[in-house]
Parts: structure tokens; sequence; C-alpha cells
């Protein structure tokens, strides 16, 4: 089997790129710190979310000093808790899941993405930066009104930010 | 319908494509720019940082 | 290879008159799709840019579903088992061992799409029970009416039979001619029906175990990230089975069109060896964002992915060099000069050139896909549907059209109506996908979701870098209009040649490569050899993600909620089957 010199120049050219996008992808996973959705929370009845800490109502707890979780709950065709209220420059860690159908849960246009699969739970921390509003988005297609399921995550200035609790 | 205006034959020894050659560097090229770009442009710079 | 002697070769219609019936019902079978698949596209064009919603936006989803599965199951498999019976017939040349069972798998196949169809645009009626609306991915809890699942399981056992069709006619060949190379076509055909094989198992379990019984109402619920990974077990394999065919024109007609040989014989075999070892062991990367699997498989997956861009960037070389070589005998010199000698007035030839052009962009994109973690910028996006429109949509069906103007004369002994409305019609394909694709890519980068009836927020809107959505509207309805006169231009060039007169000299025989099998190593001719190791693969890959799926949510649920809430028709069945059905499967688990 003869292969033409230049095919061999086009395979090892390949052979790089390949392994340069995998250790740019390695490169985000390890010096970034990019993780990915994982399987590190146990399953949930998905009947059972309102017998559930978490999901019975869904909130935004602190947990840190500048810590936040957002337990969140995707359903036919709405978000809760919405709108989403957490402080600029902190870390917020989003916890979703679905009683229904599989949905899609996007703050539209950034990063924070991830699948929603009834009986489990979707977790995702991400650091927040500037003040500002973003939509969220079901971007699984769920049923008839998919295309109404919105919400909204509000990122406030951090001096101006209060919890509900301690209002 | 198109084989038809052969006008010399050239067999495996004596072909060099060295056209296709030079598409496939400047198609490389823009694989590569167009992978930077849009890893640690698009995506690295986009909001909300994903930690976990 | 003087034109003289050309014109002289009898066709495949001359040759083999009972094949080229079959292939053309396919061929057809899988226009009627694409003409149908085209009118559900334009209509969600205007829908989603809000120009015209002729139906409401709950119907926009039986629409959806129609055209997706209309386009990707209907239209590319039909052209699939017409070209590959085609192919095998015309490499071995020799005419398939019993045209009665021929007849039967494509008779499976139209019944099993019939049934899928029924379902789908029952969806249309509310006045009557049955319905689909759960897109080509049928995600559970999503449910659709047990005719759905029970057409796409028939349609399935049709392609599996075709596959045995062909494997049938290599085994005959094979005996009368021992110790030869398969013939090229014949071994790409046989290579993407293993891939086939192996790539049904996810999907027949999640139907036939999970998904057909729960619309009976013989089990109540199931796990969906279980049938969401069985799916995509198949639902990755799928896309090659897409390729395949598209890969096999590139190889084999494209460089006869170019005006040269196949530059290398033994690479194109051993591409598609390549395929059938790495389709099927990276669906996980259309889960990387699922919630349940482990972040080690997801990387498995990943590598799996990158090394799987080995044969398509392989491919580009071999068929860009068989053009050159086309080029240069036609008297084309220069770096990039021959570029001008290359028959671009024959439309089987330009569309075939764009199809390779657009993949090679719509490789790009499929790279960002793949690429883990940057996933998150994409995901479920509208830039996923801008890649698969240049793959599947361009690269594959541009291709399908471009290779029939080619083969259609020599199935039915008549030129095709109109040559220049051809030229035209594929790069119309070309200018329209091109807009549309790109409206979409940037769309996706900005957040705008795919699948969805109304990308119109209430609460907030979508931002765009640069341009505005308007103008982002406007790319996609003119290139979906494009795309549309585009695909009704190729249907009614081919209805309108029905009325020619025969003629004879249609017969265009294929060109051997320059680099011929005999220069391949025998090893890669060793199908067995090939689908073990694929199947290791598949096992490595998938074990252990399935048994912690099974393990973490329950073989059967935690299920979620059944949507829509149809009649339980099965619900008398159930008092009777579910002891019975739960106790086998559990028995055979163990």
């Amino acid at each position: 089997m003869h292969i033409h010199n230049y095919e061999k120049i086009w395979l090892v050219l390949a052979m790089i790129m390949i392994v340069g996008f995998l250790t740019t992808v390695t490169y985000g996973a390890t010096a970034v710190g990019i993780e990915m959705i994982s399987d590190e929370e146990d399953t949930i009845d998905p009947g059972a979310l309102d017998e559930d800490p978490r999901f019975a109502e869904p909130r935004v707890e602190q947990v840190g000093e500048n810590e936040y979780e957002a337990y969140v709950v995707a359903q036919q065709y709405i978000f809760s808790p919405d709108p989403i209220e957490v402080p600029a420059n902190s870390t917020v860690t989003f916890y979703v899941t679905s009683p229904d159908v599989i949905h899609g849960f996007q703050v539209a246009g950034t990063n924070a993405n991830t699948m929603v699969i009834p009986g489990e739970v979707a977790k995702l921390t991400v650091e927040t930066e500037e003040p500002g509003e973003h939509g969220i988005v079901c971007n699984e297609y769920c049923g008839s009104g998919h295309h109404v399921m919105e919400g909204k995550l509000i990122i406030h200035p951090e001096d101006e930010f209060e919890m509900e609790d301690d209002e | 319908m198109s084989g038809d205006a052969v006008v010399t034959e050239i067999d495996h020894d004596e072909f060099n494509p060295r056209g296709t050659l030079a598409l496939i560097l400047v198609y490389f090229a823009i694989l590569v720019v167009m992978w930077v770009f849009m890893y640690f442009v698009e995506f690295l710079g986009n909001d909300l940082t994903v930690i976990g | 290879m003087s034109s003289a002697i050309e014109s002289g070769e009898p066709t495949f219609l001359d040759r083999f008159p009972q094949e080229a019936k079959v292939v053309r019902s396919a061929l057809w079978s899988s226009f009627i799709a694409l003409t149908l698949g085209a009118l559900f596209g334009i209509i969600q064009t205007l829908h989603r840019t809000d120009v015209l919603r002729v139906f409401s936006s709950g119907n926009y989803y039986t629409i959806l579903t129609a055209h997706g599965v209309l386009m990707v199951v209907s239209f590319t498999i039909f052209f699939l088992v017409g070209i590959y019976t085609w192919a095998v017939v015309r490499s071995l040349d020799r005419p398939v061992e019993d045209i009665r069972y021929t007849w039967t798998w494509y008779g499976l196949m139209v019944l099993g799409t019939l049934m899928a169809l029924v379902a789908i645009l029952g969806g249309f009626i509310d006045s009557i029970d049955i319905s689909a609306d759960v897109l080509f991915t049928f995600y559970a809890p999503l449910q659709a009416h047990p005719l759905f699942y029970g057409g796409l399981a028939i349609f399935l056992i049709g392609t599996w039979l075709a596959g045995a069709d062909w494997f049938r006619s290599w085994y005959a060949w094979k005996q009368e001619n021992p110790g030869e190379r398969i013939p090229l076509q014949t071994f790409m055909v046989l290579i993407t029906m293993l891939m086939w094989y192996i790539a049904s198992i996810g999907i027949t379990i999640a139907v036939v175990i999970f998904l057909l019984p729960w619309s009976l109402g013989i089990i109540d619920q199931v796990n969906p990230l279980l049938t969401r990974t069985l799916f995509w077990f198949w639902g990755h394999p799928v896309v090659y089975f897409w390729l395949m065919p598209a890969y096999l024109l590139w190889y084999t007609v494209l460089p006869k069109v170019s005006g040269g040989r196949l530059f290398s014989d033994p690479l194109a075999r051993v591409v598609f060896v390549l395929f059938l070892l790495l389709s099927t062991p990276v669906g996980i990367h259309h889960q990387y964002l699922d919630p349940g699997i482990a972040d080690g498989f997801k990387f498995i997956a990943l590598t799996n992915t990158m090394f799987l861009l080995l044969p398509s960037l392989l491919t580009a070389f071999t068929v860009v060099a068989s053009m050159e070589h086309g080029a240069r005998q036609r008297g084309g010199t220069g770096l990039l000069g021959w570029l001008r000698a290359l028959p671009w007035a024959n439309p089987a030839f330009t569309g075939m050139a764009l199809a390779g052009l657009m993949f090679a962009a719509g490789g790009f994109s499929g790279m960002i896909n793949a690429g883990l973690n940057i996933n998150y910028l994409v995901h479920n996006t509208l830039w996923v549907p801008g890649h698969f429109h240049l793959t599947v949509g361009t690269a594959v069906a541009l291709t399908f059209m471009a290779a029939t103007y080619w083969l259609w004369p020599q199935l039915t002994n008549k030129p095709i109506f109109s040559r220049p409305i051809a030229l035209a019609q594929v790069i119309l394909w070309f200018v329209g996908m091109a807009l549309m694709s790109n409206a979409m890519h940037v769309a996706g980068l900005i957040g705008i979701p795919r699948r969805t009836a109304e990308p119109q927020y209430d609460g907030f809107d979508f931002i765009p870098t640069f341009g505005s959505i308007a103008e982002l509207d406007l790319q996609l309805v003119v290139g979906g209009t494009l795309l549309t006169l585009s695909a009704i231009l190729f249907v009614s060039n081919l209805v309108l040649s029905i009325s020619l007169p025969k003629v004879s000299g249609l017969g265009q025989p294929l060109p051997p490569a320059l680099s011929g099998p005999d220069d391949a190593p025998k090893v890669l001719d060793n199908l067995k050899l090939w689908t073990a190791i694929a199947l290791v693969l598949v096992i490595l890959a998938y074990t252990l993600p399935l048994a912690s799926i099974v393990d973490r949510g329950g073989l059967f649920g935690p299920g979620g909620t059944p949507y829509p809430t149809m009649i339980e028709f099965g619900s008398t069945l159930l008092e009777i089957y579910t002891p019975l059905t739960t106790d086998w499967i559990s028995g055979w688990l163990q």
C-alpha cells in the first residue's frame, strides 16, 4: 500500500490538529477549571419534588460568605423561582431538576447551560461578574408550550443584594 | 457527460497533487485559527464562567 | 476511455431492468419525502422568524417532527437503499439473488414510514387521539402513539433485510470469485451495514423493550436518561449512515465526473473501516451536558470523537486529489489554475463539489460541538441545526441530488429534462444553505435556542454582537426560500424527465482507481476482524455508562410524567402482560 508523500504530510497534520484540540479542551478542564455536568448528585423521585428539602420550595440560599445555591425546578412551562436573584462577583451553584419531561436550562447567551432530566439533578456552578439581567430559556423541546418557557436571572450589585430571609 | 474531455492520461506515479496539498494547507490554517478564536474568545470570553 | 466507446455502453437499466426498478422506486420514495420535508421546512422558517404563521405554535412541533423524520430518516435512508442496491449490483456485476426478497424489504420500509407518518400527521387533528409530537429524537417522557414506534421498528427491520440482501449477493459472488478483492463499492456497502447493525442494538432496545410497551400502557414508566442514551447509541452512527452513501459517491462517482480517477482505493477502504470502528462509541458526545453521566465517560466520548475526524480529513484529501487528477487530465495547469479546468457546467460535478465545500465548513462547526467543555457555549442553540444543515442538509443532500443527475439517465434511459435548471438548482441549494446556516450559527452564539416555535421572549431580548436580529431573520427567510425553490426545481426536473423519449447510449462506466485494490493490504477486507474490534470498542465505551445509568435510576424509572397524556388503550393488556414482561426482562438481565 503506497501512500503519496503529500497524503502522509496531511495525515501527520491531521493528527497534530486532533491532539491540539484535545489539548485545548484539557487545558480548559484543568487550568481554567471548567468542569462538566456530571453524576455527583443522587437521583431524585420526580413525582415527589414537593417533599424534597431542596425543591419543595425552589429558592436561592446563601451557603457561604460569597457562595449561593439556587434550587431550580424546570417544569412545563415555567422555571421556579423566577426571577433567580444573586449578587455580582459571587459563586452560584444551580441545582436543576424536572418533575415532568426533559427540559433545558440556559442563561441565554452565556455558558451556563445544562440539560434537565426528570429523576436527575443537574449541578452547575458559575461565577457571576457584572450586575445585570439575563433571560433564561428552556432549550430542549418540552411540549406544545415550550416556546413560552422562560425565566430571568438578575445579578444585583453586591452592596444592593439582600436575601429575602433577612428582610 | 464529462469524462469525455480528457486531453492527457496521467497515472498514479506521475501525479503529484500539488494543488490539493495547497488547498488542504489553507483549510488546515483556517481550522486552527477558527478553533483558537472560538475556544479562547467566544467560549472562554463569554459571560458566566462555569467552574463546576 | 474515449467518448465513442462510452456512449456505446449499455446502461444499468439495460443490464439489470428489475434492479433498476427497485432503485427507481427507492429514489422516488426518497424524493417524495424530500418534497414534503421541504414544505415543512419553509413553514418552520416563516413561523420562527414571525413572517407568516399559518399554524398555531403548538402545531409547529408537529411540523418540526415531520420535517426531521422525513428528511433524516425517509429522504436519506430511502436514497441509501436505492444507491446501495445500484452499487452492489453494479460492482459485483450480478443481479440480486431474489428480486421478491428485495421488494419485500422495500415494502417494509414504505409500510414503516407510512405508519410513523400517520402518527405524526395525526398531531394536526385534535379530534383524534393520535400524535407523535416528539421530534426526531423522541426523548421520553415525551410520548408518541404506538404507531410511531411500531413504524420506526418496521422501517428498521426493512433496512436490516436490505443489508442481508447485499451480503447475500456478496456471498454468492465470493463463491464464484474465490480470492478476489471485494469490489470497492460493495466493500463500502458491507462496511456501512455492519456499522448499522451494531448501531441498531441501541435503538432496538430503546424502542422494543421500553418505548413501545410504554406507549401501549404495558409498562408505566421508563428511565428517561436510559432511553435517551440508547437513542444516541444509534443516533450518532446514523449520522454516518447518512454520510457513507455520500462518501461512496465522492469516492467512486465524483472522480469520474471530474474527468479523472480515484486517487487511492486502499485509503478509501481504510476510511470506511475507521467509520465502522469509531462511529458508535461516540454517542455520548450528544450528552455532554446531561446530568447522571460521569464526566470521565464524556471525556472518553470526546477522545473517540476527535479521532473520528481522521477518516473525514483523509477523505478531503483523497477526493480533492481525485478532482485535481481529473482537472489535470483535462488540461488544467498551475498550482490552483486547474480548478478552472473542472467541469463546472455539469450539475452532477458542481453539486458534489459544492457539497464537499460545505462539508469542510460543517466539519468545523462539528469540531466545536464535539469539544466537550466548549459545548456549554453552543449546546441546544440554533448553532446545532446550523451545523447539521451543512452536513446532512448539504454535504449529504446536495451530493444525493447531484449524483441523481448522473445516475438517473442510467436508470431510465432518458436524459434529465433540463441541465441548465439542474445546474441552477444545485447552486441555489448552496447559496440558500450558506445564508440560512450562517444565520443559524451566528444566532446560536448569542443564545437563540433551537427547536422552538417562537424564539422571541417576553422578558428579554437577544443581543447580537454585530448586525441585528432582523438581519439574521432575513438571512433565514431568504435562505429557506431559496432552498425550497431548489427542492421544487429538483423534483420537477425529474418529473418532467418522465415525458422524454427513451434513448440509448447513456451508460457511464466507472474507471478504476489510480492506486487499485491490489495495493491494499488483504487484512482490510477481513470483515469479521473489523466487526469484532468495533464491538469491543462499543462494549468498552458503553458498558459502564449504561450500567451506571441503570444502577442510578433503575431500569424503568424514575420516570417523569408521560406527555401528552393519551387514552390508555393498552390498559386492558396491562393486567395481562405487566407481570409477564417485567419477569421476563428482569430474568433476562440476570
